[in-house]
């Protein structure tokens, strides 16, 4: 349809038309979700990798920075087509929820089944609830800026906590070895990785001390201020792979 | 087949022929396909599961002047699941520790499993209990311990190993580990500092599965939400016309709302129902544990030992390393072992005690001296030590004389007359000979 329809003009589908058309939203949003749970989960399993394979990775400081900062570019990328294109408010939540599967499927059955993990030192975080969110602040604001300032910031700011009510019970403290561990530092001890020493652990380093311990909102700022450059960065990336040449020539 | 355009090329009328030799293709086509089959047949037939685990990879000095291993035992290779089992032994850090390796600062004594078929339990360096990773000193001796617990049936080859950073894996020897019984038998409970037991097979799966489930199901409405009306291609068009206000109603803005306020407070509100659940939460722990080496066992000072010059010889693939050697003890002393990156070179001559049960390397009669006679206390003798074997090509030791550091080291082990123990590390640069 050309790009000058105006609003008398314009008739919807009927028919075998609409049809068709509903054929063809369903046979995109399958692509799509495999899609996403293929080049989403690689993705995020190449860059965030250790922090969301491993139970005992899952740190104050390097966790939730990591975490939000590569989990929020698909859905920045997606938001910029379905938005832009469509006005479909549904980006973020798509692409995490393909990462979810991705990641489930990952765990139990490439983790559990084949290399023997139990599934609980292996289990994934979740972005759902910082989706939401992002969606939900794109579609009533209408502005990349105002998004990637508040949509991107929240995205961080939310995950640790919504993540805690998953991890917060392995950090309770076991005597182990005359020394103070947590419960997911004693899965790293006790369930053997051949080539994953404990020293490769990227946990718990950095030159924040001077805030006494309160690592995690300091991590968790940084994060958001991050997740707002990458978010815009992002959008350009998704608008500038996209098109919708096709569409216009039905 | 080939089409070919009738005299005018904008003609519509086509004549297909076939090609001359489309026999003679299919026939290539189904040869080639038949011998890939056979191939792809043959070597699905022949597979094995992999037993090996990197051993021979890693570069000759590195194995040889890193971690020297010794005395390696398994308190048993046959056992149920959740039975123990404890693999004990003792380990020299080599003093001329390789300029290209990084200094052993974090170092971590680990278990070469096919996954984790057994778990540690325990592990001890110098009879002290320790859980992270630790630093080495060159030079230092140490004795280990690690206990593990049978987790999965079957038949396993397993090696105690040191993981050093940023150089690799040094392996020490490996045994055939037997674990019987039923996977599902397996049990492990830890007790919490609050005296709470967990059992870590399950321990949290039921709480996060249920978080990840409420979250999807929020997540899965608001799709659903959108992915009941038409998408794509009636939205763009609306989209063109200026409908934009009909693409997002004001039901929808109000539910935006709900969410953008609603889920922050769900969050916040779980966060601290959490926190106040398990207030005594700490976080992950990340120490590096400093464990004195022992009292000298190698190089005690009873034995003094020089090395003169080592050459090797490719051809007869073997080593000859010339040492000046002081006999300080008060008995005579022979030369019973050398044992370099995991081979053990033995003097057959020498009855030695073996402390090993693990599958050492052994080249049974590949230590032969100039001068076989016993070292007088209190002599000084020069000793040409010959280490020969195929073993130096077939462990990938020989690839030394072509390495960037091409220096050897290893430990030199001597018997007095009554079984008394002497244990020396040398260290000098190889010499090829290519005669």
């Amino acid at each position: 349809m050309s790009a000058n329809l105006s609003k008398p003009t314009f008739k919807p589908y009927t028919g075998e038309k609409a049809r068709i058309t509903r054929a063809y939203d369903y046979l995109i949003l399958v692509l799509a979700l495999f899609l996403f749970i293929g080049s989403f989960h690689l993705h995020f399993a190449l860059t965030v990798g250790d922090w969301d394979f491993w139970v005992d990775w899952k740190d104050r400081q390097w966790w939730p920075l990591v975490t939000p900062l590569i989990g929020i570019t698909f859905p920045a990328a997606v938001q910029a087509v379905l938005w832009s294109n469509f006005r479909l408010p549904l980006g973020a939540t798509l692409c995490v929820a393909c990462l979810s599967i991705g990641t489930w499927i990952a765990r139990v059955f490439a983790y559990h089944y084949w290399n023997y993990f139990p599934i609980n030192m292996v289990m994934p975080s979740t972005l759902l609830p910082s989706a939401l969110v992002l969606d939900g602040i794109l579609m009533l604001s209408n502005s990349l800026t105002v998004t990637a300032i508040f949509g991107g910031s929240a995205f961080a700011l939310l995950f640790y906590p919504a993540n805690w009510p998953i991890f917060g019970m392995f950090h309770v403290p076991v005597e182990a070895g005359n020394s103070q561990l947590t419960l997911a530092d004693m899965f790293g001890f006790q369930y053997i990785r051949t080539g994953m020493p404990e020293y490769l652990r990227i946990i718990e380093r950095g030159t924040l001390r001077t805030y006494g311990q309160i690592a995690t909102p300091l991590s968790a700022f940084c994060s958001a201020l991050l997740c707002t450059l990458m978010y815009t960065l992002w959008w350009h990336i998704g608008k500038w792979f996209a098109t919708t040449r096709y569409l216009k020539r039905i | 087949m080939k089409t070919i355009w009738l005299n005018n090329p904008c003609a519509t009328r086509v004549k297909t022929t076939p090609y001359p030799n489309t026999k003679e293709l299919q026939q290539k086509l189904t040869k080639g396909l038949l011998l890939l089959g056979t191939i792809l047949s043959v070597y699905l037939l022949t597979l094995q599961p992999v037993m090996a685990h990197g051993e021979k990879n890693l570069e000759p000095y590195v194995r040889m002047r890193t971690v020297q291993w010794y005395d390696v035992q398994w308190s048993k290779q046959k056992f149920n699941v959740n039975d123990e089992v404890v693999v004990t032994g003792k380990f020299h850090v080599a003093e001329d520790w390789p300029i290209s390796v990084p200094r052993p600062d974090a170092a971590f004594l680990n278990i070469s499993t096919p996954g984790p078929v057994l778990i540690r339990t325990e592990r001890y360096l110098n009879g002290k209990p320790y859980m992270n990773s630790v630093a080495l000193q060159p030079g230092g001796d140490y004795d280990f311990k690690v206990v593990l617990k049978g987790r999965l049936p079957g038949r396993y080859h397993i090696h105690p190993f040191f993981n050093l950073k940023d150089a690799g894996q040094v392996m020490g020897p490996g045994s055939w580990l037997d674990i019987a019984g039923d996977a599902s038998d397996f049990t492990n409970n830890v007790q919490t500092i609050n005296g709470e037991l967990v059992d870590m097979e399950t321990f949290g799966l039921g709480n996060g599965i249920f978080w990840h489930s409420f979250w999807t199901l929020l997540g899965t409405a608001w799709l659903l939400w959108w992915v009941r009306r038409p998408l794509f291609i009636e939205r763009y068009r609306m989209l063109q016309a200026g409908l934009e206000d009909e693409l997002v109603t004001p039901l929808d803005r109000n539910i935006g709302k709900a969410i953008v306020i609603g889920v922050p407070v769900l969050v916040f509100m779980f966060y601290t129902m959490t926190m106040n659940k398990y207030p005594k939460a700490i976080p992950l722990q990340a120490s590096l544990d400093q464990i004195l080496p022992l009292s000298a066992q190698v190089n005690a000072g009873v034995v003094d030992v020089e090395t003169v010059r080592t050459e090797y010889r490719v051809p007869k693939r073997s080593m000859t390393v010339s040492l000046k050697i002081k006999n300080g003890s008060d008995k005579p002393i022979q030369i019973g072992e050398f044992a370099t990156g995991g081979v053990r070179f033995l003097n057959q001559s020498v009855p030695a005690h073996d402390l090993n049960n693990a599958e050492s390397v052994i080249a049974k009669e590949g230590l032969i001296l100039d001068n076989p006679v016993p070292i007088q206390p209190g002599e000084q003798r020069t000793v040409l030590m010959t280490a020969g074997d195929a073993l130096w090509e077939s462990e990938k030791l020989d690839g030394l004389i072509n390495d960037a550091d091409s220096r050897i080291g290893g430990l030199v082990f001597f018997f007095d007359s009554e079984g008394e123990r002497y244990i020396s590390s040398i260290t000098s640069a190889v010499i090829p000979k290519f005669d």
